[in-house]
């Protein structure tokens, strides 16, 4: 009996216990009706970690919070690599922050269709010269209605810069190319020479989609034809154009231009293949400048340079541009509303006001915002993609056009293609993928 | 008395003469797994001396020691992710729910094992169908079931999910332990005068010491490592757990292996330890328990 | 039988509480998310009844199918790779001699690891440019086998089994020696009386003595293959062109990827569904086996 009397007290212990921290949380919501003397404010963010960029804006939020007393601010840094799978699962239970770092693309589309976003725009009125200042197509993934912004973008992507090693180009006696052509003899010395022509790490699948074929394509079929594709307007992607689009990653693809097993490597490991003069070159986005700014040496970091991709002949696109778009932004929850909404627009000009995007450009990361970066602030690398960048013209991002089911499948064809696929297959399926989304 | 093992009882009947081939052939087994024990050790080794490297010579020299050691990977985790704090939540939820699925567990694979009564194949069914289930799908429930119990947020909403979902394992290991107990053991208590609590408490549980350790290991390794559960359901940055500081410095665009190793290398110690305490206890079965019984 | 009113309260009470909580945390989600199967929903936003409609494109999808049999491989590769290598290792290992016991750790660590190490070290040993793997086919003269091991299709998932059964050994080990310290000296002397010692006492004493715990571990080897997840992210996410997929990254995929929340349910029940399939078939073929 003495045994039983310890287990039902053990049993009982346990339940008070779970009882008691089932409380202490509860009272949460019951406190902001009760005495409002402090605003509430909570935000949520996935810029979580150690580098410039995720400081920087950290550093932004923070400041607010000390300059607004008055405001009680929850900010929270989630891991980004669970980032989506948290905030889709609480937004089944619309259980949403007052303000949350979106993704341009179907990830704020698809939380603006359920209804749980609402515009920023007066905050965006408000301060003209602000709005003035970003960089075209800034709101473009923003703008769901007419007149109605959804968010500021914090940063911009730049998808697809070509980085190369000088010393390598000057080793072997290449010119760095600026057409197709001579982008295939480039390919053929460097292997001949045991060199990896372009490094890559398509293992998370959407690299070689995002970094390379957007640009490629583009300068294919030109921006327009893309569009109406995307909207399923007058435009199919088995269109001969696509076709030859993807031919050309094709042609990469069976040239070697890639190390082998490029599938399996990540993208970080990519980056350090070519900047230990392993690759000739490296089809990256900007955010390899904060990456390589903080894992590689400057001796590195010097033979490096930046451009753009070579035009492809009669191509219907333009020649010198770089895939890239408005990059996250803060959304704000539909749910609030007074005094909370007005602290949650301030704090959503706290980090993307012209302060902030100066301060977040001089941490090595590209804004969709014009702005002055003082050069001593940067690293050189960053500098001069930073005004590579200024003088071309931007053209859109696969992924931030098509709906997450297409994007899904021409991210896994790209892989396909790469293992030796057809590529009519693959237009196929992403043609069928995007109609169906469009059309449901 | 020490148990024999097949090896040993071999030897013994064994003729003098094959001693010596015999003897090599042991030689050779333990060369095996010495071996395969480095295969496995390595991992760790390397684990821990790459928590020290730089970015640069991590990919540098993937398999060397570090150039540089760098005791400031391990401090700015340990500053940037909070873990100081986490490491007691991570403590205190996994211990509570340890507990408790032992409690829970090793009880109902008793009675599940000796009983006979109605519904007791349903009960079983029901145990193994949670054995097959994949969390992920569980999440978007589970996190609107807890919002109504007011339990999201709190250290319950961890403990109760971590447990529940524990039970099928630690029921069946027990189930399966407690078929090889002889029934005899229970009849003489009986005997006695024991009660069922009285028999349960003093002959079945101390018996079932190496299966309560073997539970308390993979119930602690899979709470201690759980992220899915801990990235939904833990709102407040004071009850974070572990897991979730280990993934800051990943962002899908690059990973800074430096901190990530930093961070994992000081969230393993704990695990280790842990294994090697009950690694021990594994070792008291019956040798120890069939003297009082 | 007097005891019978006093073992039917201790039935209910000991019984009751593990019952309850697992019902309310396990059970209910898992019907509640079959019930999402039904559905065409994002996850957020508004949802449509669609019947079957879910069930019958994932039975149309070649991918699930791929799926599928890139799960039933890791099945067979558990259920002949992990149970007898770590089954040997808990004969060879009960004593409690310094050498065992060190062994023993050794082997139960890859477990400790956080898999996300576990996947960087396989990526280092399979890796295509300096891997140890083709470091040591190079070595031998054999050139012409080094590759991709985690690029290329059809490869690529037997070289994951490998790690993935690596890390598995030891909690099975353990098992199976918590299993044998329940064996009591005193069989072992009348089995040795009657002449069972060796191989003999092996499968005549000593397996059937834990017999039962084998189908647990059986049983376990099937519904975690089936569940597979971690390993597979880690190291490959299902890739290349979704030739490693397995069901759970399928479901995964589809739930929170691309935002297709009935699909991925339906998928978990199919999972769930399959793995008691293939669980009735190992009790039915063990049990003969037993008897």
């Amino acid at each position: 009996m003495k045994s039983l009397r310890k287990m039902s007290l053990l049993l009982l212990m346990m339940t008070m216990l779970l009882a008691a921290c089932g409380d202490s949380g509860s009272n949460k919501s019951s406190d902001a009706s009760k005495k409002s003397e402090k605003i509430k404010l909570s935000i949520w963010h996935n810029f979580a970690g150690d580098d410039l960029r995720a400081k920087t804006v950290r550093g932004l939020i923070e400041k607010f919070a000390e300059e607004h007393p008055e405001v009680e601010l929850d900010a929270q840094a989630i891991p980004p690599d669970g980032y989506r799978q948290r905030l889709s699962t609480v937004a089944a239970g619309n259980e949403l922050p007052d303000l949350f770092f979106v993704y341009a693309g179907s990830h704020s589309a698809e939380l603006y269709r359920a209804g749980l976003l609402q515009p920023i725009t007066e905050v965006v009125d408000q301060h003209p010269e602000w709005k003035d200042k970003f960089l075209t197509g800034a709101f473009d993934p923003y703008t769901f209605e007419t007149d109605e912004i959804y968010s500021a973008p914090i940063g911009m992507s730049a998808t697809s810069i070509l980085y190369y090693n000088t010393a390598l180009f000057e080793q072997y006696n290449v010119k760095v190319p600026t057409t197709w052509d001579e982008m295939m003899t480039a390919i053929q010395v460097f292997n001949d020479n045991n060199i990896t022509p372009i490094a890559l790490g398509n293992k998370a699948p959407w690299v070689a989609q995002s970094t390379i074929l957007g640009s490629l394509a583009d300068r294919v079929t030109g921006t327009e034809w893309f569009k109406n594709a995307a909207a399923q307007n007058g435009a199919k992607f088995t269109d001969p154009e696509f076709i030859e689009a993807l031919g050309y990653f094709k042609q990469l693809v069976d040239h070697k231009a890639f190390q082998e097993g490029a599938n399996s490597i990540d993208n970080t490991q990519a980056e350090q293949y070519f900047i230990q003069g392993n690759a000739a070159m490296m089809i990256s986005g900007a955010w390899s400048l904060t990456n390589l700014a903080a894992s590689a040496s400057e001796e590195q970091m010097k033979v490096v340079d930046v451009t753009v991709l070579p035009a492809i002949p009669g191509g219907k696109g333009e020649a010198n541009t770089i895939s890239g778009g408005a990059g996250g932004g803060l959304a704000l929850s539909k749910r609030t509303e007074g005094p909370a909404k007005e602290a949650a627009l301030e704090l959503i000009y706290a980090v993307s006001g012209p302060e902030a995007q100066k301060a977040i450009a001089e941490s090595n990361s590209m804004v969709m915002y014009d702005t002055d970066i003082d050069e001593s602030k940067v690293s050189s690398l960053y500098y001069k993609a930073f005004n590579l960048v200024k003088k071309t013209n931007i053209t859109p991002v696969y992924d931030a056009y098509l709906s997450a089911e297409a994007a899904e499948v021409i991210n896994n064809g790209l892989q396909e293609i790469m293992a030796g696929g057809s590529i009519e297959n693959v237009a196929k399926k992403l043609q069928d993928a995007q109609a169906r989304s469009v059309t449901p | 008395m020490e148990l024999r093992t097949t090896r040993t009882t071999d030897m013994a009947v064994d003729s003098s003469g094959r001693k010596l081939m015999v003897k090599g052939l042991a030689v050779l087994g333990k060369s095996i797994l010495l071996g395969y024990a480095v295969l496995t050790l390595y991992p760790l080794y390397w684990l821990f001396i790459s928590a020290f490297k730089t970015n640069e010579d991590f990919f540098k020299n993937p398999y060397s020691l570090p150039r540089v050691w760098r005791i400031e990977n391990i401090t700015r985790a340990w500053e940037l992710g909070n873990m100081g704090r986490a490491m007691l939540n991570s403590t205190f939820v996994t211990l509570a729910a340890v507990v408790l699925t032992l409690i829970l567990g090793i009880l109902a694979g008793y009675v599940l094992s000796r009983f006979e009564f109605r519904f007791k194949k349903t009960a079983v069914a029901l145990f193994l169908a949670g054995l097959l289930i994949p969390i992920h799908s569980t999440l978007v429930p589970l996190f609107l079931m807890m919002k109504e119990m007011h339990l999201l947020n709190t250290y319950g909403a961890l403990i109760l999910p971590y447990t529940a979902f524990e039970l099928p394992l630690a029921v069946f290991l027990a189930m399966g332990y407690m078929a090889s107990i002889p029934k005899e053991i229970e009849e003489a208590a009986m005997i006695d005068g024991s009660g069922w609590w009285g028999i349960f408490g003093r002959v079945i549980f101390p018996l079932c010491t190496p299966i309560i350790a073997t539970i308390s290991i993979l119930a602690f390794l899979r709470f201690w490592n759980d992220f899915s559960f801990a990235l939904v359901f833990i709102n407040s940055q004071a009850l974070k757990t572990l897991p979730l500081s280990l993934s800051l410095f990943s962002d899908g665009f690059g990973t800074d292996y430096s901190l990530t190793m930093g961070a994992m290398a000081i969230a393993v110690i704990p695990t280790i330890v842990v294994y090697l305490i009950l690694q021990d206890q594994i070792m008291k079965g019956m040798v120890a328990g069939s003297i009082k019984g | 039988m007097p005891t019978a009113l006093r073992s039917k309260s201790f039935i209910a009470l000991a019984l009751l509480p593990a019952l309850l909580l697992f019902v309310v945390f396990v059970i209910v989600p898992i019907f509640w998310s079959a019930y999402y199967g039904l559905f065409e929903w994002k996850g957020i936003g508004a949802s449509k009844f669609i019947g079957a409609g879910n069930y019958r494109e994932i039975l149309q999808d070649p991918i699930f199918w791929r799926a599928l049999r890139n799960n039933l491989i890791l099945v067979i590769s558990a259920i002949i790779g992990q149970i007898p290598i770590a089954l040997l290792l808990a004969l060879v290992l009960v004593k409690n001699s310094f050498f065992s016991r060190f062994i023993r750790s050794a082997v139960f660590m890859p477990m400790v690891l956080s898999t996300v190490v576990v996947g960087l070290i396989w990526g280092y040993i399979y890796h295509p440019q300096f891997g140890l793997v083709n470091t040591i086919l190079e070595a031998v003269g054999l050139e012409s086998w080094t590759r991709a091991w985690l690029s290329v299709p059809h490869v690529n998932i037997f070289a994951i089994t490998i790690p993935i059964n690596w890390s598995n050994i030891g909690p099975y080990m353990l098992i199976f020696i918590a299993a044998l310290q329940n064996i009591s000296p005193e069989i072992y002397d009348a089995a040795h009386i009657d002449g069972a010692y060796g191989r003999k006492r092996l499968f005549y004493v000593t397996l059937p003595m834990i017999w039962s715990t084998v189908i647990v571990t059986m049983v376990l080897c099937i519904s975690g293959s089936l569940k597979a997840f971690d390993h597979v992210m880690v190291m490959t996410q299902g890739g290349p062109a979704q030739s490693t997929e397995l069901l759970a990254t399928y479901m995964y995929n589809n739930t929170f990827r691309v935002y297709r929340y009935g699909y991925g349910s339906a998928v978990s029940t199919i999972i769930m569904i399959i793995s008691a399939l293939l669980i009735g078939i190992n009790y039915v073929l063990t049990r003969r086996k037993a008897g």
